[in-house]
C-alpha cells in the first residue's frame, strides 16, 4: 500500500465517471464495534448489548454509523490523498450488522478546472455483501491539476 | 413529538456554546481511531512516514472530530444545546466534514457548536420527524479553523427510521 501514497494523483488523470480504488472490509464483527466505541467515545449499547438492541427494537447490535463513515472516508483519503479532502458528507441509509462485508468507492461527478488545481467532486457509496447500500455520501477534493 | 415545540426550537438557531475544550490530538488515539475504522495509511502511524507524504505531524483520519465526545475533551455535559429530543428516537441522520487542513497530533482544538437549522418533514411510515442542524467549528490554537463538523439529529416519529444513533 506504501506506493500508493508516493504519487499524488492529479486532476488530469480523471475524467466525470471514474471511480476510486475499492476499500473493502471483511466480515464486520462485535469486536470491531467494540474496537470502535473505544476509539470514538461512541458508547451506546445498541452496539455491543445484544439484550438492549433487541429491547429497542432491533435484530441485534448493529455497527456505528460513524465506524462505516470512517471506512468510506478512508476510500476518499487513499484516493485523492489525505491532506486534499476538502468536504466528505455522508448520510447513513441501513444498518451494518455483524458478518456483514462492506465494501466503499467514490466516483467523480464534477471536475472544476482553477489556476493550479481543480476540483474533484464524487460520490461515495457504501455497500454490504448483498449489493444494499447502507451509506451514501460526497467527497470534494482539491487537486493538482498536473 | 420532542419535548420543546417546533416554536421553541425555531427560536432557538443560532445559539451558540463552547462545547469542546483542550481536545488534544494524541499521537496513541490516532493510531488507535485509525485501528478502529481499518485504516491501514502509515501515515496515521509514524512520523516517518507521515514526512513521506508532505505532513510535518501525523495526521489524523478525516472523520476523528468524533473524538471529541469524550468527557475529558468536553466543556458542556451532552450536545451543550438541549433539543429536548427523546433519547430513545434520537438517530444521527447526516455528518459532513469541511476542512482547512486535516487534524495532526499536537493540535489542541476547541470546538463551538451553534444549531443552524431546525426543520421538520413527514416520516416514511408517518408522523413528523424534526431535524436539527449542529455545526461545530474547531478551531487550533493560533485560532485558525480547522474543520467544520455538521451533524444532522433528527427525532423520528416513534418508529425505527434508518441512521446511526444520536448520543
Amino acid at each position: 500500500m506504501t506506493d500508493a501514497y508516493s504519487d499524488e494523483l492529479t486532476a488530469a488523470e480523471l475524467s466525470v465517471g471514474d471511480r476510486g480504488p475499492e476499500v473493502v472490509v471483511e466480515n464486520l464483527e462485535r469486536r470491531d464495534f467494540v474496537k470502535y466505541a473505544g476509539a470514538s467515545g461512541d458508547f451506546n449499547p445498541i452496539h455491543y448489548d445484544e439484550p438492549h438492541a433487541r429491547s429497542a427494537g432491533y435484530d441485534g447490535v448493529f455497527a456505528q454509523g460513524m465506524l462505516t463513515a470512517g471506512i468510506a472516508a478512508h476510500a476518499v483519503a487513499d484516493w485523492f490523498g489525505l491532506a486534499n479532502v476538502r468536504r466528505f458528507s455522508v448520510r447513513f441509509q441501513a444498518q451494518v450488522w455483524p458478518g456483514d462485508t462492506v465494501t466503499a468507492v467514490g466516483e467523480v461527478t464534477e471536475i472544476t478546472t482553477e489556476n493550479e488545481r481543480a476540483v474533484v467532486e464524487a460520490e461515495v457509496r457504501v455497500t454490504n455483501q448483498n449489493d444494499e447500500v447502507v451509506l451514501t455520501g460526497e467527497a470534494v477534493g482539491r487537486l493538482p491539476n498536473a | 413529538m420532542p419535548t420543546k415545540s417546533f416554536e421553541e426550537l425555531r427560536a432557538m438557531v443560532g445559539t451558540s456554546v463552547v462545547t469542546v475544550d483542550g481536545f488534544e490530538v494524541e499521537a496513541g488515539k490516532v493510531e488507535e481511531f485509525a485501528r478502529a475504522v481499518r485504516d491501514d495509511n502509515p501515515a496515521h502511524r509514524s512520523q516517518e512516514a507521515a514526512a513521506e507524504q508532505g505532513f510535518d505531524r501525523v495526521p489524523a483520519p478525516l472523520t476523528f472530530a468524533r473524538v471529541s465526545s469524550f468527557p475529558r475533551y468536553r466543556a458542556v455535559d451532552g450536545r451543550g444545546i438541549d433539543l429536548g429530543f427523546r433519547r430513545e428516537y434520537s438517530i444521527h441522520g447526516e455528518q459532513s466534514y469541511e476542512f482547512e487542513r486535516p487534524l495532526q497530533v499536537g493540535d489542541v482544538l476547541t470546538g463551538t457548536t451553534t444549531l443552524t437549522d431546525v426543520y421538520q418533514r413527514e416520516g416514511s411510515r408517518g408522523g413528523t420527524m424534526t431535524f436539527a442542524v449542529l455545526e461545530t467549528e474547531y478551531r487550533d490554537e493560533s485560532d485558525e479553523l480547522v474543520v467544520v463538523d455538521r451533524a444532522t439529529a433528527i427525532e423520528t416519529a416513534g418508529a425505527i427510521e434508518t441512521g446511526d444513533d444520536d448520543d
